[in-house]
């Protein structure tokens, strides 16, 4: 037994800092506090939000109901009645503008959110099965599909369904999923490596497990920009779509509007073309801007003053 | 010889390619599309009419037999005739290609150049106002939807109500002079939709390349911001741009422009395959689609061995 060998630990000379005011930070927390700081990312997710806003309107049955009734006998200009005028058909313009939101939120949602889950899930198991013949055929049916050029994709893809009026639908989606697949497969193939995973592996977890609880939710923030962006090429897709025929056949969309006003604007009447124009222009920048916003303030690279 | 064998491994891997998009074509258009008969036939057909044209067509055969003659169509090139004019779908294709070439490639080349000009520029003022501006002019061009641009060109252009410079529509081209006026409006279209995005991705992948760390010792080098610039990065930066460039080019020149097309009335592969969808013309779209298909995974593989032959980086790494 050494002498005068300390029995009592020594005492901390440096007290341990006071962490209990710390708060624990997310990627999502982060960016919520980036996105607010950013003024131009505000803008844009309000004026996105006032078009939501006046989708679901529409939805309910509020406004915007009188779209198809034949209220006056042809050309009207703007009156108190009809606020932007009637068209050809003698339909209320204003109505018809607003009931193009919804089917502009109707086909956006449908296609963003059903693209980025398909894309998600083929990428993730596509990137998790790396080099096997999993993800050689995930790989070959996305090059096929990108091969056939859009447009004539969504008229193969018409003809293959008949008319049936979700054939519109049906194409984008088949298209759209292959961009949001292969950005996840390049990031599965990265946190297929850490260790958290390898440990779930080591554990016996089964794969389809660790795909769905753990991979998949780290790539969140990529299918959420995704969405957001196969959103805004859903909508800009339909007018042409629809231009070409192939588009929205129940109901009215701005793609409808811009057709009928491509013979009216020779005539020099332009109602339904600016009506139509400026509300799919500032819902698409909107988009846009607020796409750009959240992709920096997802961005862990992208550091900014805190 | 190392090239070769690569080059041999590629067009293998093209192969389940170009199946797999003959596949989907055939299965959209040919197997679960149209029933053509009553197409062919003209009115009153008799029973035995209907009979001769569904073995001709080869309705009764099984999928593989089907499956093989619409191959055989695509080698030979030989897809039968139009369903409405009864022309030959390969001599209009040869008819209407190098117009819709020669209306679509000024656009597509002046739209890529200026977009490369734009993205240096702005990359050089990375954060300053001249980079600002050229991305805010950049989200506006693409939210700008194609069919407002064309129809807002076309009133400032061409109607009376602007300035009426260039016809509305038509392509009566016999020489230079005629060839300017009529191309005039369509490129201008071109080159202000595809601006946006060209000019944001190319901005995005020299800014990847300014931030490299070789950039930074060559400043420190004191190499000149410009010659770092013109020598270094737009070498590296080459590789992802023409790339996409490359591999458009088949949509640019073989779908042909449906819109722009249509609305100036130019007879080129777009206005075909536009009356082809409204009117429900197969053969033709059926044409257009697979060659379009093809072309493009030929220039994946085209441009995968490229790839290989002017970057020695992916020698080694493959």
């Amino acid at each position: 037994m050494v002498e005068g060998a300390a029995e009592q630990p020594v005492a901390n000379v440096i007290p341990a800092p006071d962490t209990s005011h710390y708060r624990s930070e997310s990627l999502w927390t982060k960016s919520i506090r980036k996105f607010a700081r950013d003024p131009m990312g505000i803008a844009a997710l309000v004026i996105v939000s006032v078009f939501f806003v006046i989708a679901c309107g529409v939805w309910a049955g509020w406004i915007g109901q009188n779209w198809s009734a034949l209220q006056a006998d042809g050309y009207t200009g703007m009156s108190r009645e009809h606020w932007f005028g009637t068209n050809i058909n003698g339909q209320d313009i204003y109505a018809r503008t607003i009931q193009g939101t919804k089917t502009a939120f109707e086909v956006g949602l449908i296609v963003a959110i059903l693209s980025t889950v398909i894309g998600g899930i083929l990428g993730a198991v596509a990137g998790y099965f790396d080099r096997t013949i999993v993800d050689e055929v995930i790989m070959w049916l996305y090059g096929c599909l990108d091969a056939i050029p859009f447009y004539l994709f969504v008229a193969a893809v018409a003809f293959a369904l008949r008319d049936q009026p979700y054939a519109m639908h049906v194409a984008m989606i088949a298209t759209f999923w292959s961009s949001t697949c292969r950005i996840v497969r390049g990031e599965v193939i990265k946190i297929k490596s850490l260790e958290y995973v390898q440990a779930a592996k080591a554990l016996g977890v089964g794969s389809m497990t660790i795909i769905f609880r753990h991979v998949i939710p780290n790539t969140f923030h990529i299918l959420l920009v995704q969405g957001t962006i196969a959103f805004v090429s859903a909508i800009k897709s339909e007018v042409i779509l629809t231009y070409l025929g192939l588009g929205v056949k129940h109901g009215v969309s701005w793609g409808t509007m811009l057709s009928e006003s491509t013979f009216e604007v020779s005539a020099g009447i332009f109602n339904n073309f600016v009506a139509a124009s400026s509300f799919l222009f500032l819902l698409v920048i909107a988009f846009n801007l607020f796409a750009d916003a959240l992709q920096d303030a997802l961005d862990p690279k992208k550091v900014t003053a805190s | 010889m190392e090239t070769l064998q690569f080059a041999f491994r590629k067009i293998l891997y093209a192969i389940p390619l170009l199946f797999g998009v003959t596949l989907i074509s055939f299965l959209l258009m040919v197997y679960f599309g149209p029933d053509l008969t009553y197409s062919l036939i003209g009115k009153n057909p008799t029973a035995e009419q209907i009979v001769e044209v569904r073995t001709q067509l080869g309705y009764d055969q099984p999928f593989f037999i089907r499956y093989g003659m619409f191959l055989k169509e695509i080698v030979t090139f030989d897809f039968g005739n139009s369903l409405s004019t009864g022309e030959r779908v390969s001599s209009i294709l040869l008819r209407t290609v190098p117009v819709s070439f020669a209306v679509a490639l000024p656009g597509f080349i002046l739209s890529e150049l200026l977009a490369l000009a734009l993205a240096l520029i702005a990359a050089n003022n990375r954060g300053g106002f001249v980079d600002k501006g050229i991305m805010v002019f950049a989200v506006v061009g693409m939210s700008i939807s194609f069919l407002i641009v064309v129809i807002i060109f076309q009133i400032v252009f061409c109607s009376v109500y602007g300035l009426n410079l260039f016809p509305v529509q038509g392509w009566v081209v016999s020489n230079v002079a005629d060839y300017i006026h009529y191309v005039a409006v369509p490129t201008m279209v071109i080159v202000f939709v595809g601006l946006g995005y060209n000019t944001r991705f190319f901005r995005a992948v020299i800014v990847e390349e300014l931030n490299r760390d070789y950039v930074r010792t060559a400043r420190a080098y004191g190499v000149s911001r410009f010659r770092i610039l013109s020598a270094h990065i737009l070498k590296n930066a080459m590789i992802p741009i023409s790339t996409r460039v490359i591999i458009s080019l088949p949509f640019v020149v073989i779908a042909g422009n449906l819109v722009i097309e249509r609305y100036f009335n130019i007879p080129g592969v777009g206005l075909i395959t536009y009356n082809a969808i409204t009117t429900g013309d197969l053969p033709i779209v059926k044409a257009v689609v697979t060659s379009t298909a093809i072309l493009y995974v030929i220039a994946l593989v085209f441009t995968d061995i490229v790839y290989r032959m002017i970057d020695p980086r992916v020698a080694l790494n493959s």
